[in-house]
């Protein structure tokens, strides 16, 4: 590979990397308003962002918002996707594009539509109403992983179990569920971070008394680019690294342990029954493809 | 016999049955208001189209997005493409590496990035300031233009990009490339006439995508862009927030809807679908 080309991609990446990266030195910034490099550092933004009510309100707001959607969304996609993967019927291309079709919409369509419809339930500015929205934002993204991963399950497995005399609840409970287990998380995973961080639909819907973390940062970055939204952003940014490292971390610490350490054979012989781990599941894998600009 | 096949036949609907109700309810029914309140609000019929083809202002909004998308989406091609091509020919530790610094920017809320290149770009910023040491003093203001959101949405789009490319690109089997080699192939037409032929599919996924995403954006245009160079979403929010002018504004959101669509039949018919999102 020649010379330019290279260098090219290089720079490339340094353009993908530089903006990830000052937001750390400005979250301990001493300086009230935007300004790099730093004039001071201290940690002051930050213990406001944890002493401030009208930063932790919002914060535990969408972890609540999103913990409910994650739920929600799980308990509808799960039956829908053995539905779909498992059974022929008639009108199940429509079920499946009814089930994808969210994501192919701008949010700021749905936000028009959620603003006023939820507004006649009287739903807008409660947490049932964002996480209603959330939900149906979430399932294409949950049915997509789930169904990938369905595909993939040996049925023989259930068979042998059921052949053994297990009833089909017992299976799907004792069989079908473990083995999907790695596929579920990530599923989950995905359905909480994209409520996490969807903005357009919360700002119009959340109002004062359920503003989500995202909303706050919008309307302070709008406003007056409040320092703190540095410190939430590096906080947001460390959570990505962490979660995107964590299958690296964990391959790499399995196998430094497991030649050298006293009872490696033990070791092995967990590592064998974890053998799906979230590990073997590439994080970015199907994609947050929606259109949540 | 007979009650098997019913069985067999509702199972699959009962399985479905609380999702399709669902989204009945709380993502059909709120789309199907938007365009009732197009062609409802404040009075019966097809007012607000008539004013959006009327309207100079709104043409030009219309035009302004579908440029700036189709710059966004040609930028994030000439940049994507060196990087997923330098992934693609890296050793496997290399590839990982960079693959695990796009998939960081693309896990990275949006806001969050938004909020980087306001620092980056602003009066008291390190491009300001790298600008004014090579002399362009005073050094132009660079936040709220087209350009800073412009900017800012290529850095944002770019990891769908390279990822669409990558997923493509590896899967090209280096033998096609040494075959065109042996054959007397000169480096720069085995790239031309095999490798980008071959990496097309990658580029039309990718370009697709792109181009969707940002023709509906409004988190980082409103933040970034400027107030007076307005994309299609913002604009709807504009309508909402400042004009509580719900008829106009689902009139515009019917268009923009419209308009992703047409984009996504198009790829559709000429590609399938269902190779988008993988």
């Amino acid at each position: 590979m020649r010379l330019l080309p290279r260098l090219i991609g290089i720079l490339v990446a340094a353009f993908i990397a530089a903006p990830l990266l000052i937001v750390v030195p400005m979250s301990f910034s001493t300086a009230p308003s935007l300004e790099f490099p730093p004039p001071g550092y201290w940690l002051g933004y930050y213990a406001a962002y944890f002493t401030d009510e009208r930063w932790t309100q919002p914060t535990v707001n969408s972890l609540v918002i999103a913990f409910g959607t994650m739920l929600l969304t799980m308990l509808l996609v799960t039956p829908a996707t053995f539905a779909v993967v498992r059974h022929r019927f008639l009108g199940r291309g429509i079920a499946n594009l009814m089930l994808t079709m969210p994501m192919a919409m701008p949010h700021i369509v749905l936000a028009i539509g959620y603003y006023s419809y939820l507004g006649d339930l009287r739903l807008t500015q409660t947490h049932a109403g964002v996480i209603i929205a959330h939900t149906a934002l979430s399932v294409p993204v949950a049915f997509l992983i789930l169904s990938a991963n369905l595909k993939g399950f040996d049925r023989n497995l259930e068979r042998a179990a059921m052949s053994l005399g297990a009833t089909p609840l017992r299976t799907f409970w004792h069989v079908t569920l473990p083995v999907l287990r790695p596929g579920f998380a990530i599923s989950a995973l995905f359905a909480f971070i994209q409520s996490f961080d969807e903005t357009v639909v919360a700002l119009f819907i959340s109002g004062r008394e359920s503003e989500t973390l995202p909303r706050k940062m919008f309307e302070s970055i709008r406003v007056q680019a409040d320092p703190v939204i540095s410190v939430v952003s590096t906080l947001l940014f460390a959570a990505v690294v962490l979660v995107v490292l964590m299958p690296v971390l964990w391959k790499a610490a399995r196998k430094r342990r497991s030649p050298t350490g006293p009872s490696a054979v033990a070791r092995d012989a967990a590592g064998a029954n974890a053998g799906t781990a979230p590990s073997d599941i590439n994080p970015c894998a199907p994609s947050r493809v929606q259109l949540e600009a | 016999m007979i009650s098997t096949t019913v069985r067999g036949a509702s199972k699959p609907w009962l399985l479905l049955l609380p999702l399709v109700l669902f989204l009945s309810a709380f993502f059909l029914v709120p789309l199907v208001q938007v365009a009732m309140m197009s062609v409802t609000e404040p009075e019966p019929g097809f007012g607000n189209y008539a004013h959006l083809a009327e309207d100079a202002l709104y043409l030009q909004v219309f035009l302004n997005t579908f440029l700036t998308a189709l710059g966004v989406a040609v930028c994030c091609l000439l940049l994507g493409y060196p990087l997923a091509y330098l992934m693609a020919q890296s050793s496997p530790r290399v590839a990982a590496l960079l693959m695990l610094l796009v998939t960081m920017s693309f896990w990275t809320s949006f806001l969050v990035r938004t909020y980087a290149w306001m620092v980056l770009l602003g009066n008291n910023g390190p491009v300001t300031a790298l600008l004014a040491l090579l002399g362009w003093d005073p050094a132009p203001h660079l936040l709220f233009t087209r350009f800073s959101s412009t900017l800012a949405m290529v850095h944002i789009l770019i990891p769908y990009m390279v990822m669409s490319l990558y997923s493509v690109m590896k899967r090209i089997d280096p033998a096609l490339l040494r075959a065109a080699e042996s054959l007397g192939a000169k480096p720069w037409s085995v790239f031309r006439q095999v490798y980008l032929p071959l990496s097309a599919p990658g580029m039309v996924n990718g370009a697709t995508l792109v181009f969707m995403i940002c023709l509906g954006f409004y988190v980082t245009p409103v933040l970034l862009g400027s107030p007076q160079e307005q994309m299609v979403a913002g604009l709807i929010g504009t309508q909402i927030e400042e004009f509580l002018d719900f008829g106009q504004a689902s009139a515009m959101a019917m268009v923009l809807l419209a308009s992703t669509l047409v984009v996504l039949t198009v790829y559709h018919r000429r590609f399938g679908l269902d190779r988008l999102w993988g």
